[in-house]
């Protein structure tokens, strides 16, 4: 919280929240313009294929490693809290199912989201708002070269071919996690463990599951780009950007990633 | 100030017989409720190169930005005859993540060249500015003068009918400025295109340009030929080309 912020919130803590509002609707609004200009350019299939690999392949490197550690161990805690909750109840059996289902529909996709938009939406974000503040991106309309079809369509199409990949991937650590702490401490083979995943999970789980990594990374993506791009100043807002880039994709994310759960969820099983 | 105007006649000719390629009408611009510029018109002919001076943070590079259409005018009307624009930024603004050659290319995207000759015009062009030896270099890998050119070859890579300089000189030392300035005669006499070179350099104005006019407050308070501006009664232009406090100019909010 900035010097500003603090004295705004000793005289009314409303004031710092109707700002919060106005900043949220705005960008709300240069995230809009932005959505609408790349899905211009991707139904006219105007993209550099070749861009979206190499954005693709960043996305991959600088995720990858961390996205590892961060599995693994959310995969630990919350397979130790699963088990440890289902052992009281005489329900061991059930343990694979119940870890799998939540790795699949919930932590692999916001795992990998949340590691995204650090690594990526935040570089993105500082790439972005240098390009403008050195004035890159006023030499590229000079040019008549759209930004949105130069920066954030690559960004996107790399970003669309990567966040299913990250994700699946966290998932798949995650339940290797849940089947050595299953193993550990509720005595549960993994053969016991991914039988009991297979009859609890179905077809609509991975719809979810990728329905979220591709919503997790067009959030990302657009809110990273549009605070880029709107961006203007000194060098000092380049760190700005980066934080308001994290802070508002991650927020929006948290708040998107419960709606879908909600309409996705069709009953106990 | 030590360089000599060169007198007129080095500089290549232009006639004002043809419409002009840039006219500029009452144009005005605010930003957040204070008006930088206040109603400036001009126009500039095919073959003409005109100086546009004044002290910082008069909207020099406010009126590029509206001609080349990065800003929207308040009220007034810009007029070019032409769509081929090359703008030299005031910072060299090349991307960073691309070579000399991917920087010159992407200007030339439009046009959709074969790569033969897309390659051709890019080393005439590097060729032109001395940096053909750095075709496959990066920004960042060059020096503060190099950047500079690079930028030029990318504004005029694409043959433009309207060239347009921000600051072309300003930081650079004065053996380098005399270089940029020698680059800026040479194009005139090659491309023919209208040009505005905006400055606050001495040498800059008087070396390249037919025709200057001096913005103060948001409007022209002097218009003339660069070689008159030191004999002018115009207490503006006395001040601004002698440097001196004492005259109608603010030293601004310094
Ligand atoms: N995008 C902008 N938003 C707000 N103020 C601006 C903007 N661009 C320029 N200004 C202001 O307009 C004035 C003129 O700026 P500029 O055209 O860059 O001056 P010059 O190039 O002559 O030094 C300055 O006071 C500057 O702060
Ligand atoms: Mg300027």
């Amino acid at each position: 919280m900035q010097a500003s912020d603090a004295k705004k919130l000793a005289a009314s803590p409303y004031l710092l929240v109707e700002d919060w509002v106005s900043i949220g609707v705005r960008l709300a609004g240069q995230v809009g313009i932005v959505i609408a200009k790349t899905f211009y350019y991707l139904l006219r299939l105007q993209i550099d294929w070749q861009e979206s690999i190499r954005q693709a392949y960043f996305i991959g490197v600088k995720s990858f490693l961390i996205v590892s550690l961060t599995a693994l161990f959310t995969g630990l805690a919350m397979s130790l809290q699963i088990a440890i909750q289902l052992v009281q109840f005489g329900g061991e059996s059930a343990i694979g199912g119940v870890v799998s289902l939540a790795l699949i529909r919930q932590i692999g996709p916001i795992t990998a989201a949340i590691i995204v938009a650090g690594r990526v939406g935040s570089s993105i974000a500082a790439e972005l708002t240098t390009m403008n503040v050195s004035e890159q991106i006023d030499a590229l309309k000079v040019m008549r070269i759209d930004p949105i079809k130069f920066l954030v369509v690559p960004r996107f199409v790399g970003a669309m071919m990567m966040m299913p990949v990250l994700s699946i991937y966290a998932m798949f650590i995650g339940i290797f996690a849940g089947m050595v702490i299953a193993l550990v401490y509720a005595d549960v083979s993994f053969g016991v463990f991914l039988d009991s995943a297979k009859a609890m999970v179905i077809d609509q789980d991975f719809f979810v599951h990728f329905l979220k990594a591709f919503i997790n990374a067009a959030i990302v993506i657009f809110y990273s780009c549009a605070i880029g791009l709107n961006t203007r100043g000194g060098a000092a807002d380049v760190g700005n950007a980066v934080t308001r880039s994290v802070v508002w994709s991650m927020t929006v994310m948290f708040i998107v990633n419960y709606i879908v759960t909600d309409l996705t969820y069709e009953g106990p099983r | 100030m030590t360089s000599q105007p060169i007198p007129p006649s080095s500089l290549p000719s232009f006639s004002k017989a043809s419409e002009p390629m840039i006219k500029v009408e009452g144009l005005r611009k605010s930003f957040n409720g204070r008006e930088v510029l206040k109603g400036i018109s001009f126009e500039v002919f095919p073959g003409e190169m005109l100086a546009i001076i004044g002290p910082s943070g008069c909207g020099k590079s406010t009126l590029l930005k509206l001609i080349t259409g990065l800003l929207e005018p308040d009220a007034g009307k810009i007029t070019l005859n032409s769509e081929q624009i090359g703008l030299v930024f005031q910072g060299s603004a090349l991307l960073n993540s691309l070579t000399v050659r991917e920087n010159l290319a992407l200007a030339l995207r439009e046009r959709k060249l074969p790569k033969r000759e897309q390659d051709k015009a890019i080393m005439e062009d590097l060729t032109l500015v001395g940096l053909a030896d750095y075709i496959d270099s990066f920004p960042t890998q060059l020096s503060g003068g190099q950047q500079k050119r690079t930028s030029f070859a990318r504004a005029i890579v694409n043959d433009p009918q309207i060239i347009l300089y921000d600051e072309p000189t300003t930081g650079l030392d004065p053996v380098m400025s005399t270089v940029i300035e020698d680059y800026m005669i040479e194009l005139e006499k090659q491309l023919h295109a209208a040009g505005i070179v905006v400055t606050h350099q001495f040498s800059t104005w008087t070396r390249t340009a037919h025709r200057a006019i001096l913005l103060n407050q948001g409007v022209v308070v002097w218009e003339g030929k660069p070689h008159e501006a030191l004999n002018s009664t115009n207490p503006y232009i006395i001040q601004f080309a002698k440097a001196t406090r004492e005259g109608p100019m603010l030293a601004g909010k310094v």
